[in-house]
């Protein structure tokens, strides 16, 4: 514990910050949007942390919120801080960290392509990996992949012989694929455990019971 | 789901009694002699080199690995195909000489397997291709890969009497169907270098399904293909 101190007293200088120390080498620290640059600048100019691991986004719809997370790694401490900030949802722009850390670019166009997120400053913002997407960006919780995939797709029907013998003898596949897939009321659970839960309580026949 | 064909095809029937043996001969030389072109996208590839190398040993059927998809005869799909993907394996599908056969390994290829929720996955490959060997599993033991092989094999060498070793016809026979669903993934614009309709009109296979509104929207956007300009740079 003793190691990392100085990461308190240097970031000491910003305002609203909370540290918070996990484990050994692992420490989080929570800053408000406005001062996110400052604390990296500051964790790379004075505490050595000048790898940039990751960016990560999360996104938060009920608070309104992206969660933007900064992996920064010291390889004298050696030790993770990951820097939280929250941004609105609804503006979605940031600034780019691009000219402190250069794989911000990478992480940011990701970013920007799954979540919509814009960066300020980040030399590429276009498509990365989705080029053949037009849609909405597919990692925000409003857009429904069960529903898109139904709407867009066809499934292979699969009524083998075997298998309508085996049903003729009362057997069979306890849950068929077709009702998995988006039966009306199931869908609109909104956790897989409770439509388990579900399944249970209505399944009379089958195999299991 | 299939339609019967108001073909209007070029007669294949033949007037000489010989033309069936050697019609027979042609299928059974061509069953013997496969290059497959593997087109590894999941995690099914990795059953092949088994199915390969001297434990199961694909070429004793006669089916050996081809580099190139212009040399090979056989397609073979291992895995999930996402859109991106399923575009690159059209341009390798077409670029492909007749007569060419595809397979579709693992239950991805069938139905998306465990990817069916994803946006990014396409889920029934014979709905932009004509597959004509689909082997399921997740993922399917190198017996099962062989035993599709072989499958194949006999399609091929029966195909005169059985006809289903010719779904690679079907695609030039219905392309407005398989240009439809290529086009509701990949949007409007879609243009493949290889000029199908062309090459339906070259071996004979025109039928009136060979065109529709799909086609019609092809004809609208279809820009000719130009060589690309060779610019040579010399330094001074």
């Amino acid at each position: 514990m003793n190691k990392h101190k100085s990461i308190d007293e240097i970031l000491k200088k910003v305002n609203d910050v909370k540290i918070l120390h996990k484990r050994e080498r692992r420490i989080r620290v929570d800053v408000a949007a406005d001062s996110l640059t400052t604390v990296l600048e500051l964790l790379k100019g004075q505490a050595s942390f000048v790898h940039l691991s990751a960016i990560s986004c999360v996104d938060w719809i009920d608070d309104g919120e992206f969660e933007l997370v900064y992996h920064v790694w010291s390889y004298e401490e050696n030790c993770l801080v990951s820097v939280h900030t929250r941004i609105d949802r609804e503006k979605a722009k940031f600034v780019s960290v691009y000219d402190l850390y250069k794989p911000a670019d990478f992480f940011e166009r990701d970013i920007y392509e799954m979540y919509g997120v814009f960066f300020i400053g980040s030399p590429r913002m276009e498509k990365f990996i989705l080029t053949e997407w037009h849609g909405i960006p597919p990692m925000l919780k409003d857009f429904d992949s069960e529903s898109y995939v139904q709407n867009t797709f066809n499934w292979t029907e699969y009524n083998p012989d075997w298998l309508q013998e085996l049903e003729q003898q009362g057997g069979g596949i306890a849950i068929k694929p077709e009702e998995i897939r988006l039966s009306g009321e199931l869908h609109n659970m909104s956790t897989h455990r409770e439509r388990d839960k579900k399944k249970k309580q209505d399944n009379v026949k089958g195999w299991k019971s | 789901m299939k339609k019967e064909l108001k073909i209007k095809e070029k007669s294949t029937e033949r007037t000489n009694p010989l033309a069936r043996v050697f019609d027979d001969f042609i299928s059974f030389c061509q069953s013997k002699s496969l290059f497959m072109l593997h087109y590894c996208t999941g995690c099914g590839a990795i059953e092949l080199p088994p199915a390969m190398t001297s434990r199961f040993d694909m070429e004793r059927l006669g089916i050996q690995p081809m580099v190139t998809p212009r040399q090979a005869d056989i397609l073979l799909i291992t895995g999930y195909v996402s859109v991106k993907t399923l575009k690159r394996v059209i341009l390798t599908y077409e670029q492909m000489q007749s007569p060419k056969y595809v397979i579709g390994i693992c239950s991805c290829t069938v139905n998306g397997g465990m990817y069916w929720q994803s946006y990014a996955t396409a889920k029934k490959l014979n709905e932009y291709l004509p597959v004509d060997v689909y082997i399921a599993g997740c993922m399917p033991r190198p017996e099962a890969v062989i035993e599709g092989l072989q499958r194949l094999k006999n399609n091929i060498k029966n195909d005169r009497k059985e006809q289903k070793g010719s779904a690679w016809k079907d695609y030039f026979r219905r392309y407005d169907y398989y240009l439809g669903n290529q086009q509701h993934l990949f949007g409007d614009d879609w243009q493949t270098p290889t000029d199908i309709i062309a090459e339906a009109k070259l071996y004979g296979l025109e039928t009136e399904e060979t065109y529709g509104k799909h086609t019609d929207q092809l004809l609208k956007i279809q820009k000719p293909l130009l060589p690309q300009e060779m610019k040579v740079r010399m330094k001074p």
